[in-house]
C-alpha cells in the first residue's frame, strides 16, 4: 500500500500543526518522520490514520481519496506513544480485540481469533503473558502487545506514534533492532514519529525531516545525514558549531578567517551560515590557514571511544565543541587551559534566511 | 462512618506528634476521637436510634400497620417509580455529558460544566417553583398545556421532572474527573482497529467507568428516593395520589400519627443505611 500525502494543512486555533505538507511513501517502506515536539510530525500520523481531519489536502492510500472514510475502515495499524491498551482486558483479549469487533460476515470463528493471538503473540514473543492484564506488564512487553494488537487486523500500514518514547535506553535500543527486523520480515508499509535523529537514522529507510508544520527534508539517512539541505536538518541532525559570517563571491568570511563556499559562486553577496559538526572540528597546535582559529580548552571530558572538548575561541570568546577519537586525543595531548587552532575538516556554508 | 477515616492521620505524623509530645499528647488524642465520637452519637446515631424507637414504640403490629397503610403504600410505589425514571434519565444524561466534557473540545465547555453544577447551587424549593413557573397552570406554558389537557403540576410528571432536575449532577460529577484522567487514547485505539462508536461504548469506554457510574447511581437514587423540597412544591400534596414517601411522612407527622410516620421514615432511613453499605463496596473498587 502506498501512500501519498497532499498539499496538507491542519491548524490547531491560529497554531499551524501542518502547513502545506506533501509526501509520498512507497509501499512496503520504513519512513520515520523526524522532528523536535511542536514540529507537526504525530499530527501528520494522525491525519494518515484518520484520526485528525485536516483543514486542506488529501491522503491517499494506493491512489484512492482516504479522507472519507473514517479511521475504522482505513485498514491502518495504529501504535499510540503510551500504548492505550485496554486495561480492563486481558493481553490475549486486546489482541483479539479488533478481531472481535469485525461485523459478523467477516468476523473470524473463535478458534481461529484463537490461533490468530497465539500467532501474534508468538511474534512477539509474548505468548506466555497471554493472562495478564496490561498492568502487570513492563513498558517493553506494552509496547510489543500494542504492537501485536495493531497487527491482528492485517492492516495496510502501520503507524507508530513514538514507539519507544516511553522506555529505557537500554529496552529502546533492543526493540527498534526487533523491529527492524520485524519489518524485514513482514514488509509492511510503516511510519513511526520519532524525535530521536539516532532512532531515524538506524531502523528507517527513509527519513522525514519536519519542523514548524513543515517538511525541511525527505531522504535516505545517508541523505539527510551527509547532504543536509537545510540549516535546520543540519543542526538537527547531530550536534554542529555554527558560525555567521559573510559570503562574497563563493568565499565566506568568518571575522578574520576565509573558507572556500563554491557551491554558492553564483549566490548574490549576503549574511551566511557556516556549520560544523563536532567530529568534524579538529584541532592543531599551529595554525594551517583558512578557518584555522585560535582558542583556549575550557574543559575535556571523555566519554567511551570519544572525547569531547569545549574551547573559548580567542576572537570572541564563543563556545565550541569538537568531538575527537581516544586516539587523535592521546596523539595531540592537549590538556585544560591549552592554547590551539581549530581545523574544521568539513564545512557547510547556507545563506542565512533572511 | 465515613468521618472516622477522615480523622485517621498519617501513622508517622502521629509517632511523631506523640515522641515530641509525651504523655500529654494521649489524651489530646483521647479527648479528640471521644470528641469526635460523642458528636457523631448526638447528631447521627441518637436520632437514627430515635427514629426506630418512635416507630416500633407501640409494638411491631402497629409498625407493620403504619407502613401497610394504602396511602403510604401508593406513596412508596409513587416514589419508586419516580426513582426508577429519574435515575435511568440522569444515567443517560449523565454519562452524555461526561462523555461530551472530557473526550470533545467545543465552545461553551465550561457553561456546560457551570449549567451541570446548577442543580446542586440552587435551593430544591427553587428548583421546584422554576417548573411550577414554566408549566403551572399561570406559566409559560400552562395554557397550552390545558388546552392540550395534559398535566404537568400536581401530578406525576412533574414530580419526575423535579426529581430528574435535583438528582441530574450525581452521575455526571462523578464521571468528568474519571473519564478526563482516562482520557482518549483507548477510545481511538479500538476505533482504528475497527470498532463502531458504540462498540467502542460499550466494550472500552463503559467497562472502564462502571465503577465511577455505580457510584453515581446510588447517589442519584439515594437523593431521588429522599428529595423533598422540589416535589413538595411540584407535587400538590394530594393524598393518595401525588404524595412520595418523604411528603406522606410529612403529612403524617402533621397529623400528630408519630407510629405511622416514623414507621414510614425507617423505610427512608433503611434505603439510607444500605445506600452506605454500597458506597463503601463500590467506593473501594473506584
Amino acid at each position: 500500500m502506498n501512500i501519498s500525502v497532499q498539499g496538507l494543512t491542519k491548524k490547531f486555533g491560529s497554531f499551524f500543526a501542518l502547513e502545506n505538507v506533501s509526501l509520498d511513501i512507497h509501499s512496503g517502506e520504513l519512513v520515520a518522520l523526524l522532528g523536535p515536539s511542536g514540529s507537526g510530525k504525530t499530527t501528520l500520523l494522525r491525519v494518515i490514520a484518520g484520526l485528525e481531519t485536516p483543514d486542506a489536502g488529501s491522503v491517499l492510500f494506493h491512489g484512492e481519496d482516504a479522507g472519507a472514510r473514517p479511521a475504522r475502515d482505513r485498514g491502518v495499524g495504529f501504535v499510540f506513544q503510551h500504548y492505550a491498551l485496554f486495561r480492563h482486558m486481558t493481553v490475549f483479549e486486546n489482541v483479539a480485540f479488533g478481531l472481535r469487533v469485525q461485523p459478523r460476515r467477516t468476523r473470524p470463528g473463535e478458534a481461529e481469533i484463537r490461533a490468530r493471538v497465539l500467532e501474534l503473540l508468538r511474534l512477539v514473543q509474548l505468548d506466555w503473558l497471554g493472562d495478564r492484564y496490561p498492568a502487570q506488564l513492563s513498558g517493553g512487553q506494552r509496547q510489543r502487545i500494542a504492537l501485536a494488537r495493531a497487527l491482528a487486523v492485517k492492516p495496510n500500514v502501520l503507524l507508530l506514534d513514538e514507539p519507544f518514547g516511553a522506555l529505557d535506553a537500554k529496552v529502546r535500543k533492543e526493540l527498534r533492532r526487533w523491529l527492524r527486523r520485524l519489518h524485514d520480515d513482514i514488509h509492511i508499509t510503516s511510519v513511526f514519529v520519532t524525535h530521536d535523529q539516532d532512532e531515524a537514522l538506524e531502523v528507517a529507510d527513509r527519513v522525514v525531516v519536519m519542523n514548524e508544520g513543515v517538511i525541511e527534508q525527505v531522504g535516505t539517512p545517508e541523505e539527510v545525514y551527509d547532504r543536509p539541505a537545510t540549516p535546520f536538518v543540519y543542526s538537527f541532525l547531530g550536534d554542529v558549531n555554527l558560525f555567521h559570517g559573510r559570503l562574497e563571491a563563493g568565499r565566506m568570511r568568518i571575522g578574520e578567517h576565509e573558507v572556500e563556499a563554491p557551491e554558492w559562486s553564483e549566490a548574490p553577496d549576503g549574511a551566511a551560515l557556516a556549520y560544523v559538526r563536532n567530529y568534524e572540528v579538529d584541532l592543531a597546535p599551529a595554525s594551517d590557514g583558512g578557518l584555522a582559529m585560535g582558542a583556549i580548552v575550557r574543559r575535556v571530558r571523555r566519554l567511551g571511544s570519544v572525547v569531547r572538548l569545549e574551547l573559548d575561541r580567542e576572537e570572541d570568546g564563543k563556545v565550541i565543541e569538537a568531538e575527537l577519537t581516544r586516539g587523535r586525543h592521546e596523539e595531540l595531548g592537549v590538556v585544560k587551559g591549552d592554547r590551539v587552532f581549530i581545523s574544521p575538516r568539513k564545512v557547510r556554508v547556507f545563506l542565512e534566511p533572511s | 462512618m465515613t468521618f472516622s477515616s477522615d480523622l485517621t492521620l498519617p501513622e508517622n505524623a502521629l509517632r511523631g506528634y506523640r515522641a515530641r509530645a509525651g504523655g500529654e499528647s494521649r489524651l489530646v488524642r483521647r479527648l479528640l476521637i471521644a470528641g469526635a465520637i460523642g458528636f457523631l452519637g448526638l447528631f447521627v446515631f441518637v436520632p437514627l436510634v430515635a427514629v426506630f424507637a418512635q416507630a416500633l414504640g407501640k409494638g411491631l403490629s402497629s409498625y407493620l400497620r403504619g407502613i401497610s397503610d394504602p396511602d403510604t403504600l401508593t406513596a412508596i410505589k409513587l416514589t419508586l417509580l419516580t426513582a426508577g425514571v429519574a435515575v435511568p434519565l440522569n444515567l443517560i444524561f449523565g454519562i452524555a455529558a461526561a462523555w461530551a466534557i472530557a473526550k470533545f473540545e467545543f465552545r461553551g465547555k465550561n457553561v456546560l460544566i457551570a449549567l451541570i453544577d446548577l442543580p446542586f447551587a440552587v435551593s430544591p424549593v427553587i428548583s421546584g417553583m422554576i417548573f411550577v413557573l414554566l408549566f403551572g397552570a399561570q406559566g409559560w406554558f400552562g395554557r397550552w398545556l390545558q388546552d392540550h389537557d395534559i398535566k404537568i403540576i400536581f401530578a406525576l410528571p412533574g414530580i419526575i421532572l423535579a426529581t430528574t432536575f435535583v438528582t441530574f449532577p450525581f452521575v455526571a460529577r462523578e464521571l468528568i474527573p474519571l473519564m478526563q484522567e482516562q482520557g482518549t487514547e483507548e477510545e481511538e485505539a479500538a476505533l482504528v482497529l475497527g470498532a463502531s462508536g458504540w462498540q467502542t461504548f460499550l466494550r472500552v469506554t463503559l467497562p472502564n467507568i462502571k465503577w465511577g457510574l455505580l457510584y453515581g447511581v446510588i447517589l442519584s437514587n439515594a437523593r431521588a428516593m429522599g428529595e423533598f423540597g422540589a416535589v413538595s412544591v411540584v407535587s400538590g400534596h394530594i393524598r393518595g395520589v401525588t404524595t412520595t414517601l418523604p411528603l406522606q411522612i410529612e403529612i403524617l407527622y402533621n397529623e400528630y400519627n408519630f407510629t405511622a410516620a416514623f414507621a414510614a421514615a425507617t423505610l427512608l432511613t433503611f434505603l439510607a443505611l444500605i445506600t452506605l453499605v454500597i458506597k463503601r463496596v463500590v467506593e473501594a473498587r473506584v
